[in-house]
C-alpha cells in the first residue's frame, strides 16, 4: 500500500465504517420489527435521526467534562475503527497490535462513563455501574479467547491472524478454534447491549441510563459512538473467526451475516437482571472459552 | 568518591535539619528542599555511568564495604529522589498546620536518604544497614499521627522484623560460607554452590522482599500503613518504597545469585519462576478485586498497590527479555500514577477532611488540576494507550503470550478489567456526580500542592507517547543484568518485535479527536444547566438525599465478596491474639513480689537437684 493510499483510507475507513454501522443500526430495527410483526422504521432511519439530532437548536450540557466525555469516547472508537483490517484495508495495522485494539476499545466506554458521570444524574451513574459491571462479565470470556487466538498463532498482530486464516473455507477460526467461536459468539449481544442483554440502557429501568442526560449533538455523539463500537465487535468477530476477507465487499456481507444471526436470537428475549447477565457469562461462555484455551495448548499451534 | 559523599550528605543532613527550622518554618522548607534536591541533581549528573567504590574495610571480620552504581540502582534511584522530591514540596502545604513538623521533616528525609543508601550500596552488609535505617524511620512515620496509626505502625514493623530477621540469616549464612559480602563477589562464589543451598539464600531473601513488596501471604501490613500514614509520606510508601521489593529481587535473583542458577532449581516441569509467577498472578487478582469493593479511597490504593506489586513481580519471575523489561518499567509507571493518585486524594481530603469515597461527589469543577491529575493517574493505572501505563502492560502481556502463559496473561488482563472499577469508582465518586451542599465552596489546593500533581501528570503522558525515554535505561538494566536487552525506539519497539508505534496511535487519536470536535462544535452551541436540573422519567430527585455512589458494584459484589475475604489477615491476627495471650500468662511470673520470686527461685534448684538425682548432666 503506497503512502498515498494509506492517507485515503485512514480518512475513508471511518467514514465508511460510520455509513456501514449507522445502516446497521436501521436494520436492526426493521428486523426487529418484522419479527413482532410490526412495520417498522425505514432502514435509513438512524441516518435521519442524526441529522435531526446535529441541527436541533436547544442542547443542554453539564459542564466541560460533560462535552468532553462524548468527544472522547467519540475519538477513541475512530482510532480504534483504524487499527481493524476490514477486507484488504488496514492503514494502521502496523502501529498496533490486538494487544493495543483490546486497550483502546476501553476508551469509549471510558468516555461515555466520565461524560455521564458528569451530568450529575443518578440514573447515569447507575447505568455506567451496570455497564462497568457487565464489561467485567463478558470481558473475562471474551479475553480467554483473544488469549486462545494469540497463542494458536503465537503473535498478537491481528493482522497475521487474519492472513494466517486465509486459503480454503477450513483455515477459517471458526473451524480452526470452534470453542473459542462459540464462546465469542455467546457473548456478543452482551458486548453489543442487546437484548436479552440491554441492561445498561434500560428505559424502563433507569431511564436508559448512562445516555439520560443527552440530547440533541449529545445523544447524536453518543448514537454515533454506539454504532462504531458495533463495528469494531462485528469486525473484530469476522478478522478473528471468519477469516476476514480479500474485499471490503465480502467483508461487510460476512459482518451482515453475524450481525443480523445475533439480532434474530435478540429480539425474542426479554431482558435480563444484571447478577443473572454476570453468571451467564461467567458460565457456559467462560466454560467453552477456557476448554477451547486448554486444548489449544494442549494441540497447539 | 561522589557517592560516598552523596551518602554521607543525605544521611547526616536530616540531623542538623531538626536543628535549623527551629521556628522558622520557611528555613526548615528551604532546607529540606535542598536536602531532597541535592540526590535528584546528583544522580542525573551521574546517567549512564557505572561507579564501584570501596569505602571502608572492617579488619575484624575481614569484609570490604562498597557502594556501587549501576544502571539499575542508577533507575531505582532517580525515581526514589524525585518522588521524594515531589512529596516533600507537598508537604509544605499539607503538612503546614500539623505538631512536631521537625520530627517529621526529619524523618521523611531520612527515609529517601535510607532506600537511596539501600538502592547504592555494594555489599550486603551495608545493604542491610541502611535497610533496617529505612524500615525504622518508616515505622516512625506511619506512626506519625499517632491514634490509629499506632497499630498500623506496630504492624508493619512486626512484618518488616521477621523480613529482615529472614535476610540477616541469609547474610550471616552467606559470609560463613564465603566469608565475603560484596554482591558483585559473592555472584562469582554463589555460581559454584549447589542448588540446595541457593534455594535456601533465596527463599530467605524473598520472604523479606515479599514482604516488603506486600506479595501474597505477606501483605497484611500494607493497608493499614497505607492508610493512616500521613499523605504525602504515603507517596513514598506507596511510589517507591515498596518496590524496594522489586529491587531486591532484581539484585538477589539477577544479579547475585544469577539467572543460570535461578532456572536449575526445578523439582519436575515446576520451577523457582513459575511458582513466584503464579504467587504474584494470584497477588494481582486478590489485591485488585479486594480494592474494587473498599470505599475509602486510600484502602483501593493501598489494594491496588499490592495488586500492581504482583505486575512486577510476575515480570521479573519469567526472566523473558519482553516481561522483564514490563516489570521493570512498571514499577516506574505505577509508582509514578499511584504517588500521583495519592497527591490528589490527598488534596481532596485536605480541603473536605475526608478520603471516604460515600461522602464526596462533584469535585472536578471545584478542584480542575486535581480532577484532571487524577484522571491521567487511573489511565496510567489501567494502562489506556497514551500513558506509560500502557508501555510496560503490553510489553508483559506480550511477553507472557510469546512465552506460552496464556493464563497468567488472563490472570493479568482480568487484573486490568479489576482496575478499571475502582480506577473509576475513585474518579466517579470523588470528583463527578452532584456536589453535596457542604462541599460548594471547596476551592482548588495551592500551587505547592498543585506543581507535583501537574509535573506527574506530564511524565505519565510524556512517557505514554515516547517511551522509549525510560526504555534506554531499563535496556541497560537488562544488559547488567545479563539478559537480552530489549530494543527500542523513542515511539514503541522495532517492527521485528511487534506492532506498537505510540507516536502514530497519539497522532491518530488527536486527530479523531479534532474531527469529533469539529462536529461538536459545527452543532449549535449548548446551555449550561445546573447540577438538579435532571431527568428522572418523571419522578422527581430529591435534592440531597441521593446518594447514588454508596455501594457502587453492589450486584458484582454479592457475587464476589464471599471470595475476597482476606483470610490470611484473620490468620495472622489469630496469631497475634494467641501470642498475646501467651505472653500475657507469661507475664504473671513477674507479680513484684519477692516472696513469689524466692519461691520460683526455689522451685528451679528443686527441679535442678531432682534432675541431677535422675543421673542428668548438663
Amino acid at each position: 500500500m503506497t503512502t498515498l493510499m494509506q492517507v485515503v483510507w485512514i480518512i475513508a475507513l471511518p467514514i465508511i465504517a460510520l455509513l456501514i454501522s449507522v445502516l446497521f443500526l436501521g436494520l436492526f430495527r426493521k428486523v426487529t420489527a418484522r419479527i413482532q410483526r410490526r412495520y417498522g422504521p425505514p432502514i435509513y432511519q438512524p441516518v435521519i435521526d442524526l441529522v435531526k439530532l446535529f441541527t436541533q437548536r436547544s442542547n443542554i450540557s453539564h459542564g466541560l467534562i460533560f462535552d468532553a466525555g462524548l468527544i472522547i469516547a467519540v475519538a477513541g472508537s475512530l482510532a480504534t475503527v483504524l487499527l481493524i483490517p476490514a477486507g484488504g484495508i488496514h492503514p494502521l495495522s502496523s502501529s498496533g497490535d490486538l494487544l493495543l485494539i483490546i486497550y483502546l476499545m476501553l476508551i469509549p466506554p471510558m468516555g461515555i462513563a466520565l461524560s455521564a458521570g458528569a451530568s450529575g444524574n443518578p440514573n447515569a451513574s447507575l447505568g455506567v455501574s451496570r455497564k462497568l459491571i457487565l464489561a467485567l462479565g463478558y470481558e473475562v470470556p471474551y479475553l480467554l479467547v483473544l488469549l486462545t487466538v494469540m497463542t494458536y498463532g503465537e503473535t498478537t498482530s491481528l493482522l497475521s491472524v487474519v492472513q494466517m486464516q486465509a486459503g480454503s473455507i477450513l483455515s477459517w477460526g471458526v473451524f480452526r478454534f470452534p470453542l473459542a467461536a462459540l464462546a465469542t459468539f455467546l457473548v456478543l449481544p452482551v458486548m453489543l447491549g442487546i437484548r436479552p442483554f440491554d441492561i445498561v440502557g434500560a428505559p424502563q429501568e433507569i431511564a436508559s441510563g448512562p445516555q439520560v442526560e443527552f440530547g440533541g449533538k449529545y445523544l447524536a455523539l453518543a448514537t454515533v459512538e454506539h454504532a462504531l463500537h458495533l463495528f469494531i465487535v462485528i469486525a473484530l468477530f469476522v478478522d478473528l473467526f471468519l477469516g476476514g476477507a480479500a474485499n471490503l465487499g465480502t467483508f461487510f456481507l460476512k459482518m451482515l451475516a453475524v450481525f443480523l444471526i445475533g439480532v434474530f436470537i435478540g429480539a425474542v428475549y426479554p431482558r435480563f437482571r444484571i447478577d443473572q447477565a454476570l453468571k451467564y457469562c461467567w458460565k457456559w461462555p467462560t466454560l467453552f472459552a477456557l476448554s477451547g484455551l486448554i486444548l489449544v495448548m494442549i494441540i497447539g499451534g | 568518591m561522589i557517592l560516598e559523599l552523596l551518602l554521607i550528605i543525605i544521611l547526616v543532613a536530616p540531623l542538623f535539619g531538626l536543628f535549623i527550622g527551629w521556628g522558622r518554618p520557611w528555613v526548615r522548607g528551604m532546607y529540606s528542599l535542598l536536602v531532597a534536591l541535592f540526590p535528584l541533581v546528583t544522580l542525573a549528573t551521574l546517567y549512564g555511568r557505572t561507579i564501584a567504590v570501596q569505602y571502608a574495610h572492617l579488619p575484624f571480620v575481614g569484609i570490604d564495604l562498597s557502594l556501587r552504581l549501576t544502571p539499575l540502582s542508577w533507575f531505582f534511584g532517580i525515581a526514589v529522589a524525585a518522588i521524594g522530591l515531589f512529596a516533600l514540596v507537598y508537604s509544605f502545604s499539607y503538612m503546614k498546620d500539623q505538631k512536631r513538623l521537625d520530627l517529621y521533616y526529619f524523618l521523611f528525609l531520612l527515609v529517601n536518604a535510607g532506600i537511596l543508601g539501600v538502592v547504592l550500596s555494594g555489599d550486603l552488609f551495608t545493604f542491610y544497614i541502611l535497610w533496617e535505617i529505612m524500615s525504622i524511620a518508616t515505622f516512625l512515620s506511619i506512626s506519625f499521627r499517632g491514634g490509629k496509626a499506632l497499630p498500623a505502625g506496630l504492624k508493619y514493623i512486626v512484618f518488616s522484623v521477621v523480613g529482615s530477621s529472614a535476610m540477616l540469616i541469609a547474610i550471616v549464612s552467606l559470609y560463613v560460607s564465603f566469608g565475603m559480602v560484596d554482591i558483585v563477589a559473592l555472584a562469582t562464589a554463589l555460581s559454584g554452590a549447589t542448588v540446595g543451598y541457593a534455594i535456601f539464600i533465596l527463599v530467605m531473601f524473598s520472604l523479606a522482599f515479599g514482604i516488603k513488596n506486600g506479595l501474597l501471604p505477606l501483605h497484611p501490613w500494607l493497608p493499614d500503613a497505607y492508610t493512616e500514614s500521613p499523605t504525602p509520606f504515603t507517596v513514598v510508601l506507596g511510589g517507591m518504597l515498596t518496590r524496594l521489593g522489586v529491587y531486591g529481587f532484581l539484585v538477589v535473583m539477577y544479579g547475585m545469585i544469577g539467572l543460570p542458577l535461578v532456572q536449575r532449581m526445578s523439582f519436575g516441569p515446576v520451577n523457582y519462576g513459575i511458582i513466584l509467577a503464579w504467587i504474584a498472578g494470584i497477588t494481582i487478582l486478590f489485591g485488585v478485586f479486594v480494592a474494587v469493593f473498599h470505599d475509602d479511597a486510600k484502602r483501593i490504593l493501598a489494594w491496588s498497590s499490592i495488586g500492581h506489586g504482583g505486575y512486577m513481580i510476575l515480570g521479573l519471575a519469567l526472566a523473558g527479555s519482553l516481561t522483564l523489561a514490563g516489570g521493570i518499567f512498571h514499577a516506574l509507571n505505577y509508582a509514578m500514577s499511584v504517588s500521583l493518585l495519592f497527591l490528589a486524594v490527598g488534596a481532596v481530603e485536605y480541603r473536605t477532611g475526608t478520603c471516604d469515597l460515600t461522602q464526596l461527589g462533584g469535585l472536578c469543577t471545584r478542584m480542575p488540576v486535581t480532577f484532571i491529575a487524577s484522571l491521567i493517574a487511573v489511565f496510567g493505572m489501567i494502562g489506556v494507550p497514551l500513558t506509560s501505563g500502557f508501555v510496560s502492560k503490553w510489553l508483559l502481556y506480550k511477553g507472557l503470550i510469546l512465552d506460552g502463559h496464556p493464563f497468567l496473561a488472563f490472570i493479568a488482563l482480568v487484573g486490568t478489567w479489576g482496575t478499571v472499577l475502582y480506577g473509576y469508582k475513585v474518579v466517579h465518586n470523588v470528583f463527578l456526580g452532584q456536589v453535596p451542599e457542604q462541599y460548594k465552596e471547596v476551592k482548588e489546593v495551592s500551587w505547592t500542592m498543585r506543581a507535583p500533581m501537574i509535573v506527574l501528570s506530564s511524565l505519565i503522558v510524556l512517557f505514554g507517547v515516547l517511551p522509549g525515554m525510560p526504555l534506554k535505561a531499563v535496556s541497560a538494566i537488562q544488559t547488567h543484568l545479563g539478559v537480552t536487552p530489549l530494543d527500542t525506539r523513542l515511539f514503541g519497539v522495532p517492527k521485528a518485535l511487534g506492532e506498537l508505534n505510540t507516536l502514530n496511535i497519539f497522532f491518530a487519536v488527536l486527530a479523531a479527536g479534532l474531527v469529533g470536535y469539529g462536529v461538536f462544535s459545527l452543532a449549535r452551541r449548548s446551555k449550561r444547566v445546573s447540577q438538579y436540573d435532571n431527568y428522572a422519567a418523571g419522578a422527581r430527585v430529591p435534592v440531597g438525599q441521593y446518594q447514588h455512589s454508596v455501594k457502587f458494584y453492589d450486584q458484582a459484589d454479592r457475587l464476589i465478596r464471599p471470595y475476597l475475604r482476606d483470610r490470611i489477615d484473620d490468620f495472622y491476627a489469630w496469631i497475634a491474639g494467641v501470642s498475646t495471650g501467651f505472653f500475657e500468662q507469661l507475664r504473671k511470673i513477674y507479680t513484684g513480689n519477692v516472696n513469689t520470686y524466692a519461691t520460683w527461685i526455689v522451685l528451679f534448684v528443686a527441679v535442678l537437684i531432682f534432675m541431677g538425682l535422675l543421673g542428668w548432666k548438663p
